[in-house]
């Protein structure tokens, strides 16, 4: 794309390089944060160059603080996407709708291919991409890539009144070994998330106390209903296939509609996954990218368990001789599943969720809610088991060092108290009830998952550069 | 509730086309609704920087604009205000009809309504009856030709502006010191001075566009004098966090050093200055000892920052609210020009004292005005003058008027006593803008008749208005503004205005048929032009001289300062004062005795607080235009109270708490808390943008005797937590 860049006799055009990178080196980001005043002009011309609305800033400028009055330091951190060398964003991206150019190394994404499942906006420790609720997919800085090519400087760059921001060429080996610690500034997670290429000048005498303003600004996240749904259900449905089969093997006799609810419940689950999708019409691509994506892996094992889970529900029917083969195939691929489900969470820009709890939670959620459906003594045990890991988790938030973690406990004992409570009386009403009436018990507990998965995604506090202190958009 | 969309729901792209990009021949390669097929250059129509820039239009629509590759003043840059100014014109409150009492009517019937209600209250109460308040915000043409329609045609005195809110102190303190108003430097100053202090002045939220002059100057030492720690103070080399309303004692302290030091020039001082005996006496008092009591700054900061200003080969120091929000705004302009006299930092590359404006065109109706003086800084008292003004306008010099009338807030007062019962208002909006609300709110009630003219409706005055006027706004009118440095720059017409909206200058021409004085005071008057080509003639030989000033030559060099004759380089940059020759009388300015007073509204147990209100750099003024403009409204949604951590652990309040300000005027309910360390302890900061937690609830209205300045800061103030809780 980019050939030779004119160098005119324009000061911005200082501020980019004048030759392409060589093999081992891509363009990168670099923000000198001596130099920033805080004046904004950097997103307000990334919004007015890609015609983004008001509430979606592919550039965004944080506000640091540090310092006892008047000894007070007030720094701005501008941001636009860090063109990692590892981008998360595209290795999760269930279509392959990013790609890193291999000549500038500018990761850039292509909102045609988009089904705007928004997992990049959960992937990225920095808070990049976003989501445009009113076209339905993702949008994130390309570094002006076309500007770059006909050789004028990003928007950003362009607009800066104070030379703060400029485009420079980066040795992507020599970055890995030991310079990337010029990535890091104080509002920044660490570059080493995914490679982050940005390079920040921090001033001098950068005070130690320096820090985010928007720390006591923890809100809960958006909580994906849908996506609460599907997982509860499709967690509920391996659940109970692995509980018919177990139980067929210890010489059980079950009614056959009882596998077919169950499979039933999953594939209804699956078909109704789409629709926390931004394009729903392009679901079918989400297997695409199985080679590094859990959703893509997610789609097609989760799809092979519903295959299967049919299949074992039809020879149960017809009382096919094999049926404990298929089953073991069905309880198999939907163990999978599960897993890949719960692998789509752990991801270093949510701390909360990187942790073996996710996949013993989602485990826990399918063998309780499936077992409480069949066999209701192990049902209630699965239960116990699972009620004592969401207390362990809570206490390992509660004490750890990290900021988002902490958060996260302090929402779920905080604004999210209520749900809180309320997931723990479900699950403890569904294991007392669970020999009394055991389809009560199955309803409390179906309610108690449904309320924690609800929490998981609402309490999650995602890594991200730093805000402003006023919430953008505004405190309601 | 939205029209259920299906084709979003099943997720096809139905918005790809207003996403997509173009290769536009200007911009390069951009989103493809910002390609225009039509560039106007013009100037900047918020902040007194006066920034060039082009707007973009495509099927007469605006759609981008852009900085003016090269201009003198911003580089090719805009703040993050200009770089979205476009959009303001499209904003869905835009007022598009004249409305009499609420109801659309023609604009004949508004118009004679309007003189017909204005002659009937001065046949009763008397001329000055009516009052009008104008704004910084309208061009010269415009102010010029309201000035006269409003002193020679209603006849009224009661005749002000908003920049009496704003600029009066500066432009009061520089007659007293030097003759005349005027800012003596320009912004070249910021880049050839070794050394910078700014008094209560935070450009980098408020003029961002200077901030690169000053950065480019890799040898100066910048002072940065606030109470608060500001984003600007971040820039400085040495920020002195003086207690509220010390800034005199400093400035005071400053010069005793100077002269017990020996470091004035003296030569100076004797040949240009008058007052010098009284003044050295008089600072014998303000001893380093005493200053830093008063101050908060330590002996030897203070006696450093004087040796460093006198020692320094340019010396400059700008100012702007800090400074003139104050009951002594004036005499505090009065006591930065004695240093600046003391030490001969003036009329020489880099060596200024710096009045740094606030609106786009507050220099220009302080030069054209017939407010605080007549057109070309003209006095009212001086026979001269007003025989000057006669014969450049062809009247009997009995129509020319020899005082000045009622400034904006003795206007306001005197409507709250019912004497003056019609009120004109342009292009401001008191209603958020002007101190202690409650008073405002006063007068409003008791007014026969109030007129609203704005580009926007409605706004939180014309709420009280019985006529309200729609009035184009930047981009669709023609004129010129002047910036801070006394460059005057050319504003064009991009687009047309929205309905039946016209440019002020046009409404002003009707009224005047309307009173039937248009062919007498304005003769065959019929674009701005005429009243730019009639000022360039009142202004010949005076200080503020345009005469060498045209239209043609302001497209072409992107603005020129005046004094400009039309003689040497018109892109040249000009100072005031080089010659040492000040506009007094016997040519010798002035010095003075300024004693640093306690402010009026002191804390007590009752209202522990000293709030101290201003800007951030999204939001201009009351947010007519930028809340309207979704970017900026975006990244500051609404308005919030500094506090230091200290006072809100003693209060038991935590950050993003909501809390209420009560002063003994008012109180301003759900601001949102933030808690830090940039606020010292005892004060509070909260900015005054907005209407919906407006500040000015509990401000106050006590005014600078000299120049009718609001005292806006140091208001005493207690903080309780809202009824509605946190966030």
């Amino acid at each position: 794309m980019l050939a030779e860049l004119p160098l005119l006799n324009r000061p911005d055009l200082l501020l980019i390089p004048n030759r392409m990178p060589a093999p081992g080196e891509q363009f990168r980001f670099h923000f000198d944060m001596s130099k920033c005043i805080g004046c904004k002009c950097c997103v307000v011309a990334c919004n007015e160059q890609n015609g983004n609305p008001a509430e979606l800033n592919w550039r965004r400028v944080g506000e640091l603080e540090g310092g006892v009055f008047p000894a007070v330091q007030r720094l701005h951190l501008s941001m636009g996407c860090n063109h990692c060398v590892e981008p998360s964003c595209m290795s999760g991206c269930p279509v392959e709708a990013y790609s890193k150019d291999a000549l500038t190394g500018i990761v850039s994404h292509n909102a045609d291919t988009c089904i705007g499942c928004q997992y990049c906006t959960l992937n990225c420790s920095y808070g990049v991409p976003q989501y445009n609720e009113a076209r339905g997919v993702v949008g994130k800085c390309d570094m002006c890539q076309n500007r770059l090519s006909q050789g004028s400087s990003p928007a950003c760059v362009n607009a800066c009144p104070e030379g703060a921001i400029s485009i420079e060429i980066v040795n992507v080996e020599e970055w890995k070994s030991g310079l990337m610690a010029a990535g890091n500034a104080p509002g920044m997670p660490s570059a080493l998330d995914s490679i982050s290429t940005t390079r920040i000048t921090l001033p001098d005498n950068v005070l130690p106390d320096l820090d985010r303003v928007d720390r006591e600004r923890v809100v809960p996240q958006h909580p994906h209903l849908s996506l609460v749904l599907v997982l509860v259900f499709t967690q509920l449905s391996v659940g109970s296939i692995t509980a018919i089969w177990a139980s067929h093997l210890a010489g059980a006799v079950l009614p056959v509609w009882a596998a077919i609810a169950a499979f039933a419940v999953g594939a209804l689950a699956l078909a109704g996954a789409p629709a926390h999708l931004g394009r729903p019409i392009h679901a079918v691509r989400a297997w695409r990218n199985w080679r590094s994506s859990w959703i893509s892996r997610e789609v097609i094992t989760l799809g092979a368990f519903a295959g299967l889970a049919q299949a074992y529900a039809a020879a149960l029917w017809f009382q096919v001789p094999q049926a404990d083969m298929v089953g073991a195939a069905a309880v198999v691929a939907g163990f999978v599943g599960v897993y890949s489900s719960s692998r789509i969470y752990l991801l270093k820009a949510r701390p909360a969720w990187n942790t073996g709890f996710t996949i013993a939670d989602f485990f826990l959620t399918a063998l309780s809610l499936g077992f409480l459906a069949v066999a209701p003594a192990w049902g209630a045990a699965m239960m116990v088991a699972q009620l004592a890991l969401q207390i362990a988790r809570f206490d390992a938030m509660r004490t750890a060092e990290e900021f988002e973690r902490n958060a996260t406990a302090s929402l779920l004992t905080g604004v999210l108290r209520g749900p809180f409570v309320a997931r723990f009386v479900l699950g403890a009403a569904s294991v007392g009830l669970a020999f009394l009436s055991p389809m009560a018990a199955f309803a409390l507990a179906v309610a108690g998952e449904i309320a924690s998965r609800w929490l998981f995604f609402a309490s999650v506090v995602p890594k991200s550069m730093a805000s402003t202190f006023l919430k953008p958009g505004g405190a309601r | 509730m939205k029209p259920l969309n299906w084709k979003r729901l099943i997720g096809i792209d139905n918005l790809r086309n207003e996403y997509a990009y173009a290769d536009d021949a200007v911009l390069g390669y951009t989103s493809a609704r910002r390609s225009a097929d039509r560039w106007v250059k013009t100037t900047c129509g918020y902040c007194s920087v006066g920034c060039g820039m082009e707007i973009g239009t495509r099927d007469g629509k605006a759609v981008a604009v852009r900085g003016w590759e090269g201009h003198p003043v911003n580089l090719g840059k805009l703040c993050p205000k200009g770089l979205a100014e476009h959009h303001m014109l499209t904003a869905p409150d835009r007022a598009v009809h004249p409305l009499l009492h609420g109801k659309r009517v023609a604009w004949n019937l508004a118009l004679e309504a309007l003189v017909s209600r204005f002659r009937n209250i001065q046949k009763q109460h008397g001329a000055d009856a009516i009052g009008v308040v104008s704004t910084g915000q309208l061009l010269t043409e415009e102010f010029y030709t309201l000035g006269k329609l409003i002193r020679l045609g209603f006849g009224t005195s009661s005749f002000c502006g908003n920049t009496t809110l704003c600029m009066a102190s500066a432009a009061y303190g520089y007659k007293r010191s030097f003759g005349s108003d005027g800012p003596p430097g320009a912004y070249e100053d910021l880049r050839e001075a070794d050394f910078i202090m700014l008094v209560g002045a935070n450009i980098a939220d408020n003029h961002p566009i200077l901030c690169q002059h000053v950065e480019a100057n890799r040898d100066k030492f910048l002072v940065v004098v606030d109470p608060r720690v500001t984003k600007t103070a971040m820039l400085a080399n040495l920020h002195l966090p003086v207690k509220p309303r010390s800034d005199i004692a400093l400035l005071n302290g400053m010069a005793h050093v100077i002269l017990r030091e020996g470091l004035a020039n003296r030569e100076y001082v004797a040949r240009h200055t008058s007052g010098f005996e009284s003044l050295q006496s008089f600072l014998s008092a303000y001893t380093p000892q005493l200053v830093s009591e008063l101050t908060g700054i330590a002996p030897e900061t203070i006696v450093d920052v004087a040796r460093r200003y006198a020692g320094a080969r340019a010396g400059f120091i700008g100012w702007t609210m800090g400074v003139n929000h104050s009951t002594q705004g004036a005499e505090t302009v009065n006591v930065i020009n004695n240093l600046a006299l003391l030490t001969g930092h003036i009329g020489r590359k880099g060596a200024s004292p710096f009045s740094i404006t606030g609106q786009c065109n507050a220099m220009g109706t302080r030069e054209t005005g017939f407010t605080s003086s007549m057109p070309g800084y003209r006095k009212f008292e001086s026979v001269q003058d007003r025989e000057d003004l006669a014969a450049l306008w062809n009247l009997d010099v009995n129509r020319i008027p020899a005082r000045r009338g009622l400034a904006y807030p003795d206007i306001i007062d005197a409507a709250a006593e019912g004497k003056v019962k019609g009120l004109w208002i342009i292009g401001t909006n008191p209603a958020v803008s002007y101190p202690n609300q409650g008073q405002l709110r006063k007068a409003f009630a008791n007014l026969e008749f109030l007129v609203v003219q704005d580009a926007f409706q409605p706004t939180p005055t014309s709420e009280f208005a019985h006529l309200c006027l729609p009035a184009a706004v930047w981009g669709e009118k023609e004129g010129t503004y002047t910036n801070s440095e006394r460059r005057v720059g050319k504003a064009n017409v991009a687009v047309q205005p929205p309905g039946e909206a016209l440019p002020d200058f046009d409404i002003f021409l009707r009224v005047a048929r309307v009173l039937g004085c248009k062919d007498e005071i304005f003769p065959n008057w019929t674009q701005p032009e005429d009243a730019f080509n009639e000022w360039r003639r009142v202004s010949e030989g005076r200080l503020c001289d345009y005469s060498g000033i045209t239209y043609e030559l302001l497209e072409k060099v992107g603005g020129v300062q005046w004094p400009y004759t039309g003689e040497g380089d018109p892109a040249g940059v000009s100072r005031l004062y080089a010659d040492g020759r000040f506009q007094t009388e016997d040519g010798r300015a002035q010095l003075y005795c300024v004693p640093c007073e306690p402010y009026p509204d002191q804390p007590d147990e009752e209202f522990p607080f000293v709030l101290n209100t201003g800007r951030t750099v999204e939001h201009w003024h009351t947010r007519t235009k930028t809340r309207n403009v979704g970017v900026l409204e975006h990244m500051a949604p609404n308005a919030w109270l500094e506090m230091n951590p200290a006072d809100g652990k003693r209060l038991g309040l935590r950050s993003h708490d909501f809390v209420t300000l009560v002063s003994r005027r008012g109180a301003v309910n759900r601001l949102e808390l933030r808690l830090t360390e940039i606020t010292a302890p005892g004060q509070v900061f909260a900015p005054f943008h907005f209407f919906e937690s407006n500040v000015n609830e509990v401000t106050q209205d006590a005014c600078d005797p000299i120049s009718r300045e609001p005292n806006f800061k140091q208001c005493a103030v207690r903080v309780e937590r809202s009824l509605t809780h946190r966030s």
